[in-house]
């Protein structure tokens, strides 16, 4: 997990506060990732598939966190990491087997050390009696008092010893003047060779030569050995080189800035003074070059003689490491402030507009039928979208460490209902805008506990019903025809629909004699004030129900459906759009005004004949090869109009919701298919019925995105015909 | 030019927070030439290539562990006279042990102070 790092800045009083606090926030993100290992290598044992890898990781996660946490004084979250590190080394090295008992205090370890990094972060403190009862049972499986590491905190200043390990460090000789603040001959020997290119550029060495001196106190040595005879001479080649000793207080960098212009036409070696040469050394010897100390003596030069190449080459990469990105071989990532890709995805939406609008210019224009202007015009439109995805790109992020979360919450619930379940996850690395995936977190963790709460069965019931003890809670994502899909469901009694209609009746929200399909009762869960506990649980029924997580989902331009089998479990399905900045629409027109349909929602457009369309109580259905569906008139339906729609002169759209009923929609005309910014209705101005959000078109009036699903649903709620799709054709 | 300027260090530790907190460290000391790699085999491919007189490892790392770095290192003729300072978590005996074996030059425990630090270093290329 790399990704950018800050360079420090020489420290100087108050920075170095800043460098502390800002490795502090990086230790905080790290502890993020770590944190993550940890839970997934434990799910991974715990399910029994962990290897020597996955136990190493864990162990390092732990031990890394440790870590950090030590360096920042952070003496809770070291304590607790320490006996945590400790259990995990007994493990690792085979001396304490992990046993399902052992794993789960070792998943409940993982929480409360998520608990206490989330409190170290925000300066709390945690729960001290669950991290006592957890270190005291970890201490129990390695047979250990629980002690506090002796050195928790940074321990005051003392020369290391490690006398008492029979340890005595190994003194390395480079050279080096023992007193560092002792000068010593300061300055570089340097050698250098233009090439002829470096003429042809207009350089001059001489030049270069009298800026170099202004450095400090320099002596000059022309070789001239490589020039030939007059008559071979060339007159634009080159044939000189000079070594320089140059006396001077300056870094090397600034040696180096005075060939800055030239030094891909050069070879330049430049060698500290009096200096060090070790790392060179070995290279040489390896070479079998005479080891001679490279800067002692200006004569080293002399060296290149018998191997100049190879010598050169060496050197030149060793000076080239300085340089050299230090993050070679690992893969670049980076991290950004989120603002940062904000403000280029609301740049992205207003470049979106703006296409839009000069498009409607070249049209009133009437340029569009210029091939060259049109054609520009697609390539613009095309880049657009590219740019557009590319950023989305940016902020698309695998749905992993929310599904982790929840198996979290599943433990917790599962341990607090005594139940015993399994989370598995599927398609964990969807991936899904960032916003969507943390506007997702509450809503999920309501329908995980639900799920745990009141789908699984308690074990003994299990049993009872030939069901294994264990349940399962599958959490899955996955992309569906322009959308996300992510789906909870469980194997565990299904909606017990009597009582939920007997509940539905008891708290006036339906009519005793109401006449309603399995689904509608299902549906009923979703209702606000609908709660099928009557003593509030500790854990789902904190006062919020179904329909909380429903306005949630709703509020991020999603649905949620449930299906339910009796005995079998149920089945929430949460359907969500795959940005929330910009759509693919069908700009259509309807009763004078333009809506945008979106294209996901869309199976087809048709034209359909007048007797294709049969009248049904106040709405229609439209005969489509041979199935009739519902048809909604749009204009009718939203109350543009009071007039239904010409039927002779229309438009259908044949719309697949998505509970996967086939419906349609009837328009006057579509107009155009483009991509739409966006904008939202709750925020500038309140909930509409039937409208998803709003958007802005290229001649700048506003035009209003549709909610098709909520549209039919609405027609669908006022005709009393559920049953409708299901009539056959004639 | 003191050692401060001359000396190239090479930090390698895959974690963030553990290598920023040496590289503050070691630029806290005054030491000029610092370069960082995050994993071992990244580190031995540089130094293999452009040795520095000293390296700081962590012990704990995926893939090539401080240890093993230190084995290859000596083991190849480029970089078997470059100091090595491992860091570690734990003063597990035997993994000092392990070390000595291997020609560690010295090691720091975590977490240790700039103070500690620079003596651990001082221990191994002399006075800085």
């Amino acid at each position: 997990m790399p990704f950018i790092e800050w360079r420090l800045k020489p420290q100087t009083g108050d920075n170095t506060l800043d460098t502390m606090e800002s490795i502090k926030q990086t230790f905080f993100q790290e502890c993020e990732d770590l944190l993550q290992d940890l839970e997934s290598g434990l799910i991974l044992m715990n399910d029994g598939e962990g290897d020597d890898e996955t136990i190493n990781s864990v162990f390092r996660a732990v031990h890394s966190i440790k870590g950090g946490a030590g360096a920042f004084e952070l003496t809770d979250l070291v304590k607790f990491a320490h006996i945590f590190e400790n259990t995990l080394d007994e493990i690792r090295s085979d001396r304490l087997e992990a046993t399902k008992e052992v794993l789960t205090v070792l998943l409940q370890s993982s929480d409360l050390l998520m608990d206490l990094v989330e409190a170290a972060r925000e300066g709390g403190s945690c729960n001290e009696e669950r991290s006592q009862k957890l270190m005291d049972t970890l201490a129990g499986f390695i047979g250990a008092p629980a002690e506090t590491p002796t050195e928790t905190a940074m321990p005051d200043f003392e020369p290391q010893s490690m006398d008492d390990m029979g340890f005595q460090p190994l003194v390395m000789d480079f050279g080096f003047d023992g007193d560092g603040d002792d000068q010593q001959a300061a300055g570089f020997s340097i050698h250098f060779t233009p090439t002829a290119k470096m003429y042809a550029h207009g350089n001059e060495t001489a030049r270069l030569l009298a800026t170099l001196a202004s450095l400090g106190d320099m002596k000059t040595t022309c070789e001239h050995a490589d020039l030939p005879d007059f008559d071979d001479l060339e007159p634009e080649g080159s044939y000189l080189s000079w070594d320089i000793e140059l006396t001077t207080e300056n870094e090397e960098e600034d040696v180096r800035e005075n060939f800055e212009f030239v030094e891909d036409d050069c070879e330049l070696i430049i060698t500290p003074l009096g200096g060090i040469s070790l790392p060179e050394l070995p290279v040489l010897e390896d070479l079998e070059i005479e080891p001679t100390p490279v800067a002692i003596e200006p004569e080293t030069l002399e060296v290149k003689a018998p191997e100049p190449e190879v010598k050169k080459t060496e050197t030149k990469k060793n000076t080239e490491t300085k340089t050299a990105k230090p993050n070679t071989g690992a893969p670049a990532t980076i991290r950004i402030n989120l603002e940062r890709v904000d403000r280029l995805i609301n740049l992205v939406g207003e470049l979106v507009i703006n296409q839009a609008m000069l498009t409607e210019c070249v049209v009133d224009a009437g340029l569009s039928q210029d091939p060259s202007v049109s054609s520009g015009l697609d390539e613009f439109k095309q880049l657009t979208r590219d740019i557009q995805e590319s950023v989305m790109a940016i902020r698309a992020q695998p749905v992993q460490p929310l599904f982790q979360r929840m198996s979290r919450i599943v433990r917790k619930a599962a341990s607090a209902t005594e139940k015993s379940v399994k989370l598995v996850l599927e398609g964990e690395f969807t991936e899904v805008d960032k916003t969507i995936v943390e506007k997702l977190a509450d809503p999920l963790t309501h329908m995980i506990r639900n799920a745990v709460d009141h789908g699984i069965e308690s074990p003994e019931k299990r049993v009872e019903n030939g069901k294994p003890e264990e349940g399962i809670v599958t959490l899955s994502a996955a992309h569906r025809s322009g959308k996300i899909i992510i789906e909870v469901s469980d194997d565990g009694a299904g909606v017990n629909r009597e009582r939920v209609k007997q509940i539905a009746i008891d708290k006036n929200l339906i009519q005793e004699d109401a006449n309603l399909s399995d689904s509608d009762i299902d549906n009923l869960l979703f209702m606000p004030g609908f709660s099928t506990v009557e003593t509030i649980s500790t854990l789902s029924g904190r006062g919020v129900g179904m329909d909380v997580v429903k306005r949630a989902i709703q509020s991020i331009g999603g649905r949620v459906v449930i299906s339910s089998t009796p005995g079998k479990g149920s089945t929430f399905t949460i359907s969500l759009p795959l940005t929330l900045a910009i759509l693919d629409g069908m700009l259509v027109t309807t009763a004078g005004q333009t809506l945008v349909v979106p294209l996901t929602s869309i199976v087809e457009t048709l034209i359909p004949s007048p007797e294709d369309i049969h009248p049904m109580g106040s709405n229609s259905v439209i005969n489509i090869r041979g199935t009739f569906v519902p048809l909604v008139d749009v204009g009718h339906e939203l109350g543009f109009t009071q007039e239904p729609t010409d039927t002779n002169n229309c438009v259908v759209l044949s719309i697949m919701t998505d509970d996967g009923v086939q419906s349609a929609v009837l328009v006057d005309t579509i107009q155009d298919q483009r991509q739409v910014v966006i904008k939202s209705l709750e925020t500038n101005y309140g909930h509409v019925p039937c409208i998803a959000a709003a958007t802005i078109l290229g001649d700048g009036r506003i035009a209003l995105i549709l909610d098709v699903d909520h549209l039919i649903e609405q027609a669908g709620q006022r005709t009393p015909s559920p049953e409708l799709p299901q009539i056959a054709a004639e | 030019m003191s050692i401060k300027d001359q000396i190239k260090i090479m930090v390698v530790d895959d974690m963030a927070t553990s290598r920023g907190l040496v590289i503050n460290g070691l630029e806290e000391i005054g030491i000029k030439n610092i370069t960082y790699e995050t994993t071992g085999d990244a580190a031995f491919e540089v130094l293999s290539k452009a040795p520095v007189h000293l390296v700081i490892s962590d012990m704990n790392m995926p893939g090539m562990s401080g240890l093993d770095l230190l084995k290859s290192m000596r083991e190849n003729a480029s970089t078997k006279r470059t100091g090595f300072i491992l860091l570690t978590g734990s003063d597990d005996p035997s993994l000092v042990q392990r070390g000595i074996k291997l020609g560690m030059n010295n090691f720091i425990k975590k977490p240790f102070s700039v103070p500690q630090l620079k003596s651990c270093m001082e221990r191994v290329i002399g006075k800085i």
